[in-house]
């Protein structure tokens, strides 16, 4: 080994022969390193806000490639456990894959049969949070921000993690677009920790409708069908899709000031 | 060297008591942060009228000349003493003069009127918007620190020598904390018929 | 000339602020509970006071995705010292770890200045505070975060009493150790104050106080916009 200290640990060049700078593009192929640096295929927003017996969570079925509507029916929310919905947005082959991850979890979860309620809502939480802070602390994000819904305690839980590792809890949240135009109308409800007891089913559900309907209006990214997912103890985890109602177009007219409109 | 306003530092504050108002400034002139002198005021008068120029330093003189000047024909043209409201919108119609190439200066007004002796302070950007208060206004590159200690130690209706403790105290503290400011400071108080000015030793570092 | 394109693995979701106030039986740990990134209000109930065990609380202050990888690692360290070693953790050797902690990463680091908040084993309140990279000093009193600059003046001036003297003297006054009720009173003045100025502070302040019987949290209502 070569003890001199510019050169400490290489082959000796007098013993070896001529130290070969090639090894170190070692692999199989001439490809260089990949990363995502941007996300391609999206989903937008994802929302969620808690009440007196649970949580509810919604996400529309476009995935979006750019500006184009790429993928019509794709579902963005996704039971894990028995009682915990995880809602993701971003890009949609990292969704694939935290989904496979998730799936796998539960699958091996299960594997020991011994009545051990499996994962929990929080539990959730953290094993994304750990994933996602790893992926991002090796520079390889997965370019997605996530709603965990369920229970902690017998309590209602909903949670927030994205691709940074970043985290919290609230009474009410969204992602993405959501954040500026669902959180306004949703904090209506449930402004502070505790909000959400005084809250019902049919109050949370309509503030939601509300939120994706203005979510369709002004998101260019949203689309019209949406998953609901609904949380109870009593009834476990419930996700149906649906469409927005009760829209009215009447403002469209008085936008005015882009195209080829004249005055 | 890149933002002309944090080049020589300095920092301001001014506070409003019962009839009666403080202005307060330190005394360092500094090139990043090498101090250069230790008595470089940044208060200047115009017959009642305060005004505290922080920033950079050739503005500052350039200013304050240019405030005499402007300050002495007013009162030459109109026969009366200009009132600090008069010399804000002064003050604010001279820096937006220049809003495309702005003078880096962070100004403050204080004084009483010369006929209700209502108190009246105000800060500007370097630009000239200005902004009002009824308690205190601060500029400089101590700015947060003054805020934070502002804040706290301010209460209103403060007679003149309590005034006097509380802008010191919080002079003093926010400029400790400042590696720009310091080396001194000088307060004024200015109250109907009586100007008080006294000069704040301080740490030297 | 190529183009470069990088992912950036900071962000600027965070805590607002905390503060710290050491005692001569007591530590006071303060911090508002808004956790922000941008002009976003993520949530108003999001604590950034830690227990770690052994009576030791930190507040990290920072990156919160970093803040919570690194109060993981502190708690980590706290319990494999008890496996290791069947004992309490000392503040001062908890501080000594938590510089490692900060330094492993000296070449990617935790975005966080943390606080540390204990009592010493001699029964003196006490205060670590490091920089993101694990320099530390114990101190009488510190804040961190975003209002930091508005917070320190203040406790420069009151708990150290800074630039007062005794008016019948003249001589500087000297420090003495702060009764808990005029230190509570400090810290919520001065986070009133800083609520007030940062946009990044507000919705409820957290005191932790701590002697050595354990620690005791208390809130109080900021303002919300």
């Amino acid at each position: 080994m070569e003890h001199h200290q510019a050169n400490w640990g290489r082959p000796r060049n007098d013993v070896y022969g001529e130290y070969d700078f090639a090894i170190h593009n070692a692999g199989s192929h001439d490809e260089p390193t990949t990363r995502t640096l941007q996300p391609t295929v999206t989903g937008s927003s994802v929302i969620g806000i808690k009440f007196d017996k649970g949580v509810i969570l919604a996400a529309d079925t476009l995935a979006s490639y750019g500006s184009l509507r790429r993928f019509v029916d794709e579902q963005r929310l996704f039971q894990v456990g028995d009682q915990t919905v995880v809602g993701i947005s971003g890009d949609v082959s990292d969704m694939q894959n935290i989904q496979d991850t998730l799936d796998q979890l539960e699958i091996e979860a299960n594997y020991d049969a011994d009545g051990y309620p499996g994962p929990t809502a929080p539990s959730i939480h953290m094993y994304l949070r750990r994933l996602l802070y790893y992926q991002r602390s090796r520079m390889d994000p997965l370019w997605n921000s996530i709603l965990v819904a369920g229970f902690k305690n017998d309590e209602p839980y909903l949670a927030y993690v994205d691709l940074l590792g970043v985290t919290y809890q609230s009474g009410c949240l969204a992602t993405g677009f959501g954040n500026y135009l669902a959180i306004p109308l949703l904090r209506k409800l449930v402004d502070n920790d505790g909000d959400e007891k005084n809250v019902t089913y049919e109050q949370a559900r309509k503030a939601i409708e509300e939120a994706m309907k203005v979510l369709f209006y002004r998101d260019g990214r949203a689309t019209d069908t949406y998953h609901v997912a609904v949380i109870t103890k009593e009834a476990g985890v419930q996700i149906e899709k649906t469409k927005c109602e009760n829209m009215s177009w009447k403002f469209a007219s008085q936008i005015k000031g882009f195209g080829t409109q004249k005055e | 060297m890149s933002n002309p306003s944090e080049i020589n530092g300095g920092a301001a504050v001014a506070m409003v008591g019962k009839d009666c108002v403080a202005i307060a400034s330190d005394l360092r002139l500094g090139l990043q942060s090498v101090g250069i002198s230790g008595d470089f005021e940044k208060i200047f008068e115009y017959n009642g009228v305060y005004l505290a120029l922080t920033g950079l330093a050739t503005d500052v003189q350039t200013l304050s000349i240019d405030f005499r000047k402007k300050h002495s024909l007013y009162e030459l043209r109109e026969e009366r003493r200009m009132e600090p409201q008069t010399m804000a919108n002064l003050v604010s119609s001279t820096l937006y003069s220049k809003r495309f190439g702005p003078y880096f200066v962070g100004p403050l007004v204080a004084g009483l009127n010369s006929s209700t002796s209502k108190p009246y302070i105000c800060s500007f950007d370097s630009i000239g918007c200005i902004e009002h208060a009824n308690d205190f206004v601060v500029v400089g590159t101590a700015s947060d620190q003054l805020y934070g200690i502002c804040e706290s130690l301010y209460e209103p209706n403060l007679e003149p020598e309590d005034l006097f403790e509380t802008i010191s105290q919080a002079l003093m503290s926010a400029v400790d904390r400042d590696a720009l400011s310091g080396w001194g400071g000088v307060v004024y108080i200015i109250e109907k018929d009586k100007v008080t000015k006294r000069y704040l030793k301080t740490r030297q570092d | 000339m190529p183009i470069e394109h990088s992912f950036n693995p900071y962000g600027d979701s965070s805590g607002g602020s905390t503060l710290a106030i050491a005692g001569k039986d007591f530590a006071i740990l303060a911090g508002d509970t808004r956790h922000s990134t941008g002009y976003s209000i993520d949530s108003r109930n999001e604590s950034q006071i830690h227990s770690v065990g052994d009576g030791l609380l930190v507040s990290p202050n920072g990156f919160s995705a970093d803040a919570r990888a690194f109060v993981d690692d502190v708690h980590n360290d706290i319990i494999w010292y008890h496996h290791k070693h069947n004992k309490k953790l000392a503040i001062s050797s908890c501080a000594r770890s938590i510089m490692h902690t900060l330094y492993r990463r000296r070449f990617f680091p935790y975005y966080v200045s943390p606080i540390l908040v204990g009592i010493e084993p001699d029964g003196t309140g006490a205060v670590y505070s490091f920089d993101p990279v694990g320099s530390y000093e114990r101190e009488a009193s510190r804040a961190a975060g975003h209002a930091s600059e508005l917070l320190v003046p203040f406790l420069d001036n009151q708990v150290r009493k800074a630039n007062q003297v005794d008016p019948e003297t003249g001589k500087p006054l000297a420090q003495h150790d702060l009764d808990l009720e005029t230190a509570l009173q400090l810290v919520k003045d001065a986070f009133a104050g800083a609520a007030e100025r940062r946009i990044q502070v507000g919705d409820w302040l957290e005191i932790a106080v701590v002697t050595k019987d354990g620690h005791k949290v208390e809130r109080y209502p900021l303002r919300r916009d």
